[in-house]
């Protein structure tokens, strides 16, 4: 199986012509991550984070039918039922509105799910790109995209999507872009060195020799090849994206009330931590502790499968 | 836990008013006769003089020989008439726990949840009155009102004055042994020149001296005052902004020296430092006129302290004495809290939405008025105590409204009415202060009903500064709901009704851009009347109010509850609803 994966590092396909299907491609690297789930099922921690981590999307997915309270979940008050502690039909309380805890907690989940996947996507199609082009090309084209990718590493990054945020307004969508922008130079500097040791391998020589364009060198070749630490750490992202956007939202540039946002819960509910109403912002703040655990264990795990000389050692 | 409060009140104010200095006391009532019982009938002047020091127009009141404090010595005072609603609020839990880390007692410090922007006595109108009232001094002071037509003014600066029969020319005779800051001595050239600062500013709350025509010192310790038109001047000078005695030596000085941490006023303190970002700190100015006393404060730290959860740490481990805007629900657990007494006083402060008259048909702003859940809100996120506003006129205040016809929340009327016009599925933008739960809260609950019948209310939360700054700005294009507090720059209705409704050719506090001519003449006649025939100004007043609720001009939400949080380490605290959110530190003292 880890044969598979050298092969693809030789190029073998280029020196044979480069002329591989795309179903062939994908089932090449399908095998790959084929290999790679058989050594994380191995691994206790990995399934255990795994399933925090698929009843946080089932969760977040399917909340309108997960909960009797749904209504409360899309912020409808219920203002007889304020300040309720867990109980038999509140399990986790009701926060100041009288809204069930649990249901805002799920509707929430739906608002860290959307800005994670969307912040880590959009970060690594940029991150991708910029850095295979600044790798590949080297030269002036490096010089600028790297001085670039460094202006915008300069900034402390919650600093700087505080500073987008800010300047265009609290909502879902312009926290993704918000949080993307200070998130997606990680992913270029990543790519970009991994490409430098790449170029120079015989399988791109190759490619190059017999006039593969560099479009397709870099589209074929390279990014396939730079891909495994990428996913590793857009997974270990998952879980510091949903914390940065909870940040986001505590101090109020994140989506506006009465979309369900865990930093919004945290933010508000604080205000009755003191009083004894612990259970708004208390459930809220562990929620996203989990969530941002799970996936960052999930990206150790991975990084551990991906690494031949950490594989065996998977607890 | 008010209740037991106010049934203490009498006797602890007495012991708070110990270390007041002596101060001149009188009442005024609607016809300026100087009854201060509330149920003088409309033309009665002069049947009754309830107050022997009470003012009348054509009347002298002077300083009584021995006269410990303001409240204590009012021998024309009636004894037992209970005010319809209590004037202040004392607090006088006993039993407090000392906290060793407090130190001497001398030290207060005041978690302060606005920024204090202006210093400028003469221009500041907004939170700085909690500083500017410790510095600096006014001719009288309100110490008391009862919601109806009488209010009992004690002279600060001033210890007595007259009025001329149609309350055109006022005479104030200045107390005698006052100082500045900068020791320079009170003089009535001082009071003149300060006044006219304001004047010649043109800021804040300037208008508020509009009848001024023409001040002069008549002696040494005398000021004349003569008026275009009849007006309360003792009333007016007993406002929280614009009629502060400034120094010579620092009435020329401008703006920025100020606001650089600069002051020289006769106040029980000294401003020795400011810093907006920070605190203002305040030292006690050992030449006070008033003395001073053990166990007083002698140092004052306001602490910008915007989070009111930090606010909430602060008072609860005593490192801040004193706090105010925190969620309501909080204040139960705080008052069940050893240490802490919670005050919940009367209160003059309307929290309403102006709608904007630009944007809205009148429609869409009925349609907004009777969509508002206010029986939700008053009983639910204030826990009962606040009342549903009649009008933008507190009910606590002279001139409120109390019959004026107010809708009952009607989701179906306000669906009939958007269908009607053609407006269905319409966004209607909410601006409010970001950090203030309570105004989020009632969006949100405002928005759950009106998505019921197709109205998306948007939330848009912003600093004050901010959103007033777009709303200024652009009318056309701002909000469409501008929700604000506000609370009596000094107790009239005019206060309220031309700051926020009275037609502005730049916006300035009338964010709802509303005109209407005859409300305008309405409130500026029922002004010229409010020194002579109070019934008169009053029902003037009433018949504004009512243009305003038959143009939908404003939601009016409810007259927010005065409550705040004092460590009882501290007596003294009087709650005046006529002074929202001041502490004067100077009638503290240690338990």
């Amino acid at each position: 199986m880890a044969a598979r994966g050298r092969v693809r590092h030789f190029g073998c396909d280029a020196v044979r012509g480069g002329k591989r299907s795309a179903i062939q491609r994908w089932s090449g690297l399908l095998g790959t991550h084929g290999d790679a789930i058989w050594h994380y099922r191995r691994s206790r921690l990995g399934m255990v984070t795994a399933a925090v981590a698929l009843t946080f999307v089932v969760g977040a997915v399917f909340a309108p039918w997960l909960t009797p309270f749904a209504a409360a979940g899309r912020g409808v008050p219920d203002l007889s039922n304020r300040l309720r502690p867990p109980g038999a039909i509140h399990w986790l309380g009701t926060d100041e509105l009288g809204r069930d805890v649990l249901a805002r907690l799920l509707f929430g989940a739906r608002a860290s799910l959307v800005v994670a996947v969307g912040v880590v996507a959009l970060s690594v199609l940029v991150g991708v790109v910029v850095g295979a082009l600044s790798g590949y090309f080297g030269r002036w084209i490096d010089e600028v995209l790297m001085r670039i990718t460094d202006a915008f590493l300069a900034f402390p990054p919650l600093l700087l999507a505080v500073l987008v945020a800010a300047s265009l307004g609290a909502s879902l969508r312009n926290t993704v872009i918000a949080i993307s922008v200070s998130w997606w130079p990680w992913y270029a500097r990543q790519v970009r060195a991994q490409v430098l040791s790449l170029r120079t391998r015989p399988f791109i020589q190759a490619a190059q020799a017999i006039g593969a364009p560099s479009r397709r060198t870099i589209a074929v070749h390279i990014v396939p090849n730079v891909m495994a630490p990428v996913w590793v750490q857009a997974t270990a992202d998952i879980g510091a994206v949903v914390l940065t956007a909870a940040g986001l939202s505590f101090v109020g540039l994140g989506p506006r009330p009465p979309t369900a946002d865990w930093g919004v819960m945290i933010a508000d509910g604080r205000h009755y931590v003191l009083s004894g109403q612990w259970w708004i912002a208390g459930f809220a703040g562990l929620a996203v502790v989990v969530v941002a655990m799970a996936f960052n264990l999930i990206g150790d795990v991975m990084r551990d499968v991906a690494d031949p000389r950490t594989r065996g050692q998977l607890r | 836990m008010s209740e037991i409060k106010r049934l203490v009140f009498g006797g602890l104010l007495c012991v708070a008013t110990v270390a007041v200095p002596p101060l001149t006391a009188c009442s005024r009532d609607a016809d300026g006769s100087g009854a201060a019982n509330a149920a003088v009938e409309p033309g009665a002047a002069g049947q009754e003089t309830a107050a022997e020091f009470a003012p009348e127009p054509g009347g002298e009141f002077e300083e009584p020989a021995d006269s410990g404090s303001a409240q204590e010595d009012q021998p024309g005072e009636p004894p037992a008439a209970e005010p319809a609603v209590a004037p202040t609020t004392a607090v006088a839990s006993e039993g407090s726990r000392e906290n060793p880390r407090d130190g001497p007692g001398e030290h207060f410090v005041y978690a302060n949840p606005h920024v204090i922007g202006d210093l400028d006595p003469s221009s500041a109108f907004s939170s700085e009155h909690i500083v500017l009232q410790n510095v600096y001094e006014t001719l009288t002071r309100l110490t008391d009102h009862d919601g109806t037509t009488t209010e009992q003014l004690s002279g600060v600066l001033a210890e007595s004055w007259t009025a001329n029969d149609d309350a055109t020319v006022w005479t104030f005779t200045l107390r005698e042994g006052v100082t500045f800051h900068d020791g320079t001595a009170l003089t009535p050239q001082a009071v003149r020149d300060s006044l006219h600062r304001t004047i010649d500013l043109g800021l804040g709350a300037a208008f508020i001296l509009a009848p001024i025509e023409f001040m002069e010192a008549v002696d040494d310790r005398t000021i004349r005052f003569d008026l275009s038109y009849p007006a309360p001047l003792d009333l007016i000078m007993s406002a929280n902004f614009g009629v502060y005695v400034i120094s010579p030596n620092a009435v020329t000085q401008d703006n920025a020296w100020f606001n650089a941490g600069n002051a020289a006023g006769t106040g029980p303190y000294m401003l020795e430092s400011h810093d907006p970002a920070v605190s203002t700190r305040l030292v006690r100015y050992d030449d006070y006129w008033g003395g001073w006393s053990e166990g007083q404060v002698a140092t004052v730290d306001i602490r910008l302290t915007e989070d009111p959860v930090l606010a909430q740490q602060l008072i609860r481990n005593s490192d801040a004495h004193y706090t105010f805007n925190l969620p309501f629900d909080v204040y139960d657990s705080l008052a069940d809290r050893s240490g802490v007494d919670v005050v919940i006083g009367p209160s003059m402060i309307s929290l309403f939405g102006l709608l904007n008259t630009r944007r809205l048909s009148p429609e869409v702003r009925e349609a907004l008025v009777l969509s508002f859940p206010y029986d939700e809100i008053t009983a639910s996120l204030y826990g009962g105590r606040a009342v549903r506003s009649r009008g933008i006129v507190p009910q606590a205040m002279w001139g409120s409204h109390p019959e004026l016809e107010i809708p009952r929340t009607d989701l179906e009327a306000a669906s009939r009415l958007l269908d009607d016009a053609g407006m269905t599925d319409i966004s209607i933008i909410y601006s409010y202060d970001a950090g203030t739960i309570e105004q989020q809260q009632i969006g949100e609950v405002w928005k759950a009903g009106l998505a019921t019948i197709g109205v998306d209310l948007v939330l848009e939360p912003l600093t004050f500064d901010a959103r007033w700054a777009k709303a200024k700005a652009d009318p056309d294009g701002a909000q469409d709901v501008f929700v604000m507090f506000w609370f009596p720059t000094f107790v009239s209705p005019y206060d309220f009704l031309y700051s926020v409704f009275h037609t502005e050719e730049e916006p300035f506090f009338n964010l709802g851009y509303f005109s209407n001519g005859e409300f305008d003449t309405l409130i500026d006649e029922a002004d010229t009347l409010s020194g002579t025939d109070r019934y008169g100004a009053i029902e003037l007043f009433r018949r504004a109010q009512e243009i305003l609720v038959d143009e939908h001009a404003g939601v009016f939400m409810l007259d927010v509850p005065q409550a705040q949080a004092i460590r009882s380490e501290f007596r003294g605290f009087v709650s005046n609803p006529a002074y929202s959110q001041v502490v004067r530190f100077y009638e503290l003292h240690r338990r």
